[in-house]
């Protein structure tokens, strides 16, 4: 669902609540959105000035190039980009030296504030353990805005990022878009107009949290669990497309009939190829799209089924080992499964991988180019910023660096795909929210009064 | 079998194979692959040496029969060795990993496969992660074909403060490969050792000043088997050298004050220590030096991930090398066993964290093989060389190994990810379904 229909329906929404219809389906999905509109975006970008970059070597992250391109940007928005456009003559101007210049990177998976530093019991806020079915969780609940790890990740171009429940549950709960800026709450992170995801989970999580919890104990539990489910939401929501006054809302199958109207995005954590087919076959079943799967170790191995269902496989570049499921990774996972014509992009999973994901894709593309294909650079920029920003519904709005959409922009000290490379300026929707040049960062209320403060000197360094 | 087959193995080896080539092809290819001593000429490379003659812009590098006969510029090839061009490529010492827990565990969630740790165990300091180490461990050949040539493999604490005794070892797969099987013993301080002495930093250090006088005490103070302070009489014997300084103690830590413990430590005992972590080792850079102290970091670590390491920095290894402090780098925030082959990655971060290339390789390669004793830090005339061919510089993520050398030896370049990347790649045009592929 694009932001644009998201926008109309909310309006419609609030004209029929406004005329008092009592009838139909909408009006229950109005009471819904009313109540989650209690947490709803308070999201203000910082003050921005109409800025011209120019002399840049641009990557566009819609799979293009631009030696010597300039962009500009008014009122937070790209306003022109190109090799032959021109600055105005209110406009600050950047002259990036032919340094290069790409979209802002978007992190589809993260437990940055629900798995905040320090990692401790008391962080401990992405995963309610408590029942294989907990779709009426929001992981926005769990996220500290205070997470240091935000303002690293910054400093790594990340200016979008998407926080997940854990992957104990087979209905995990709802995720969140956010944007990566200091903010004091979370309402002030969230990405105004992004749809909510769901977090399900595949494999070996759910069935060994719960095997001696009542269940799911095996795979097989886990697709009764998920069809359980499916069916009870289908219930629910032709009760609530019917409306009336026995309806009563249920926030655990809120979600999943949400997920049925398309309208949440399913974000599901699975390795195994054949577990995914077999989720796409549940998709099928009960009418609804698997967005994408996360970490999704043996998407390479299927990468014609997620090409024909849609589906996209968000992928780490070479981790694995850690469980049976994850043994059979190959370097070259995200490639290969770009190059069956599916869509592929990155991800952390990890508050250190978030700092550098630039480095995840290149180590990935290389070595698909190794193994015979021949992806450009460009092309792969997408698995940092389009793929991302596709499957988390927000691809209208930043993504790639596109005349409309948000400034999110990262100017690198060199060639991205390079160790060496970091980012020099981060900008969020056409404002500067780091600078290395002047040392203009967020830090967190965390880090105040810390070793870290502290200077070389140790006799001046913590203690106070 | 001629040289250039060397250097494209790893693409075409297997994703040319089934489209033409009879089954019976394709085992006399693989069957070539085994290490091999292999007489080879490599010309115009840039050749990094960690030796005097430092690095080689348009370097030569012949090797006959395992050794380095000839390093340097304008080498001419005897009859009968083959040459290969080295224009665009580097070679450099074998990477070696400082800290891993390669061969000791499969799959790390899967107890049944998993010998890091004996936490049910009675006997800590004496359990030798060599009797434990797995040199067919597919996660071995994962590691190699990435230009990882050696490990230090460290058991994990149990019960105690104490992991047990460590081992070296190349990346061969031969049962051979353990170079060293008692190089080390492994105690964890800090947090982590505070927990398993029972709940405070004070137990830990107190339980290893303890185990150490046992072992000073050696075998005098044991009548009884149990009659140490804090080991039993086969542990204690177990820590018998490191106790001496003989060998090399690991000591887990990060918080700047436990550092400071550390160099009383050292003072007191004459141990030869390298501490593993040292997040906070900036703010007592100066102190680790004057005491000699060895660290190994992560340049990755810049989050305050326990209150152990508030202090962490990205500069940290910036700040010990200007102090002057002895240091390796490590991939402890990233993995220890399966993906130690981005040790290369967290030295190119070092470097984009302002350290020099050179120090940055060097943490890498010639340092630990220094403090490990294993000669494959450097490329040196006359000796067995351990040594990767790569498409470029080392330690930038776009770059891979072409062919490794250890000891000598020319190594498969032919891993189970490497198989299944043969398999699935679609470039493999093969019709027949995958696992006859």
């Amino acid at each position: 669902m694009t932001l644009q229909k998201l926008a109309l329906l909310s309006a419609a929404a609030i004209a029929l609540a406004s005329c008092g219809s009592a009838e139909n389906n909408k009006d229950n999905k109005t009471e819904a959105s009313d109540k989650a509109a209690a947490f709803a975006s308070t999201y203000q970008p910082m003050p921005s000035e109409t800025t011209f970059i120019t002399n840049a070597f641009i990557i566009d992250g819609a799979g293009g190039e631009i030696e010597n391109g300039s962009i500009l940007i008014t009122n937070g928005r790209i306003t022109a980009i190109g090799s032959n456009i021109s600055g105005s003559d209110d406009a600050v101007t950047i002259d990036a030296g032919g340094k290069y210049v790409t979209p802002g990177i978007i992190d589809i998976h993260s437990h940055l504030g629900n798995y905040p530093s320090p990692s401790i019991r008391a962080h401990g806020d992405g995963n309610e353990i408590t029942s294989p079915v907990t779709s009426e969780v929001f992981a926005e609940h769990g996220v500290w805005p205070q997470d240091p790890g935000f303002d690293e990740a910054l400093e790594g171009g990340i200016t979008t990022l998407h926080i997940l429940p854990g992957s104990a549950n087979l209905f995990g709960g709802r995720g969140v878009t956010l944007r990566n800026v200091a903010a004091r709450t979370v309402q002030a992170m969230k990405f105004p107009g992004a749809p909510y995801t769901l977090k399900m989970a595949c494999g070996e999580n759910p069935k060994r949290v719960y095997g001696n919890k009542g269940g799911p104990g095996s795979r097989m539990g886990n697709v009764a669990g998920y069809r359980e489910n499916w069916i009870k939401a289908a219930e629910y929501k032709a009760k609530r497309d019917k409306g009336g006054d026995d309806f009563k809302r249920n926030l655990q199958l809120e979600t999943l009939a949400d997920v049925l109207d398309g309208e949440i995005l399913v974000q599901m954590h699975c390795y195994r190829a054949d577990e995914m087919a077999q989720i796409l076959d549940i998709a099928k079943e009960f009418d609804y799209k698997v967005t994408t799967f996360h970490h999704a170790i043996e998407a390479y191995k299927i990468g014609d089924l997620l090409a024909q269902s849609g589906t996209c496989a968000a992928m780490w570049a070479d981790w694995y080992g850690f469980k049976m499921e994850a043994y059979d990774t190959i370097r070259e996972n995200v490639p290969f499964v770009h190059a069956a014509g599916a869509c592929a992009m990155i991800h952390s999973d990890d508050d250190l991988g978030i700092q550098r994901l630039n480095q995840e894709v290149a180590k990935t593309w290389a070595d698909g180019n190794r193994a015979g294909l021949n992806i450009s650079r460009a092309e792969a920029w997408k698995w940092l910023t389009y793929n991302p920003a596709k499957a988390l519904g927000i691809l209208e709005e930043t993504g790639s660096l596109e005349v409309g959409k948000r400034a999110d922009i990262v100017l690198w000290s060199e060639e991205p795909f390079s160790t060496y490379a970091r980012p020099e300026k981060v900008m969020i929707d056409g404002a500067l929210a780091f600078d290395k040049a002047s040392g203009f960062k967020p830090t967190s209320d965390f880090r105040l009064g810390q070793v870290y403060e502290g200077q070389v000197d140790r006799s001046s360094a913590g203690g106070n | 079998m001629k040289v250039k087959s060397i250097e494209v193995r790893r693409e075409e080896i297997k994703m040319t194979h089934l489209k033409s080539l009879p089954l019976a092809a394709l085992f006399m290819l693989t069957a070539v692959l085994p290490a091999v001593a292999q007489d080879m000429l490599i010309k115009d490379a840039k050749v990094v040496t960690n030796t005097a003659a430092g690095i080689i812009e348009n370097g030569d590098i012949l090797v006959r029969d395992g050794k380095i006969l000839e390093i340097g510029e304008n080498v001419s090839a005897p009859s009968g060795v083959n040459v290969m061009d080295g224009t665009g490529k580097w070679v450099t010492p074998g990477l070696f990993v400082p800290f891993s827990r390669v061969g000791l565990v499969e799959i790390s969630a899967e107890a049944s496969t998993n010998d890091v740790s004996a936490s049910e165990a009675n006997t800590s300091v004496s359990n030798r992660a060599a009797d434990s180490f797995n040199p067919k461990s597919p996660v071995i050949g994962n590691t190699r074909i990435e230009g990882i040539t050696h490990v230090v493999s460290v058991p994990g604490t149990g019960k105690n403060i104490f992991g047990g005794i460590g081992l070296i070892a190349n990346t061969s797969g031969s049962f051979e490969s353990i170079k060293n099987p008692e190089s080390f013993v492994f105690v964890s301080l800090g947090e982590r050792g505070a927990g398993t002495a029972g709940g405070s930093r004070a137990a830990a250090l107190n339980q290893l000043r303890g185990a150490l006088d046992d072992a000073g005490a050696y075998p005098s103070r044991f009548k009884g088997p149990e009659d140490g302070d804090a080991l039993s009489r086969r542990d204690a014997a177990a820590l018998f050298s490191a106790a001496r300084g003989q060998i090399p103690i690991f000591i887990g830590a990060d918080r700047a004050v436990d550092l400071l413990n550390i160099i009383k430590l050292k003072k007191d005992y004459g141990l030869d220590v390298i501490v593993v972590g040292a997040a906070e080792g900036w703010m007592v850079a100066d102190d680790l030096k004057a005491a000699g102290i060895k660290v190994m970091v992560d340049p990755q670590e810049n989050l305050p991930a326990s209150f152990d390491m508030v202090g962490a920095r990205l500069d940290n290894v910036v700040l010990l090398d200007k102090a002057g402090v002895d240091y390796a780098i490590m991939t402890r925030s990233a993995d220890l066993t399966h993906n130690v082959r981005v040790l290369s990655q967290h030295a190119g971060n070092a470097v984009s964290a302002g350290l020099s290339w050179d120090k940055a390789f060097a943490a890498i390669t010639a340092t630990p093989a220094r403090w490990f004793k294993t000669k494959s830090g450097s490329l040196n005339k006359g000796e067995a060389a351990s040594f990767v061919v790569w498409d470029g510089d080392p330690l930038q993520v776009t770059t891979g190994a072409l062919s490794v050398y250890i000891d000598g030896q020319s190594q498969e370049m032919r891993s189970r990810q490497s198989a299944l990347r043969d398999r699935y790649n679609p470039k493999n045009i093969d019709k027949l379904p995958h696992k006859y592929r």
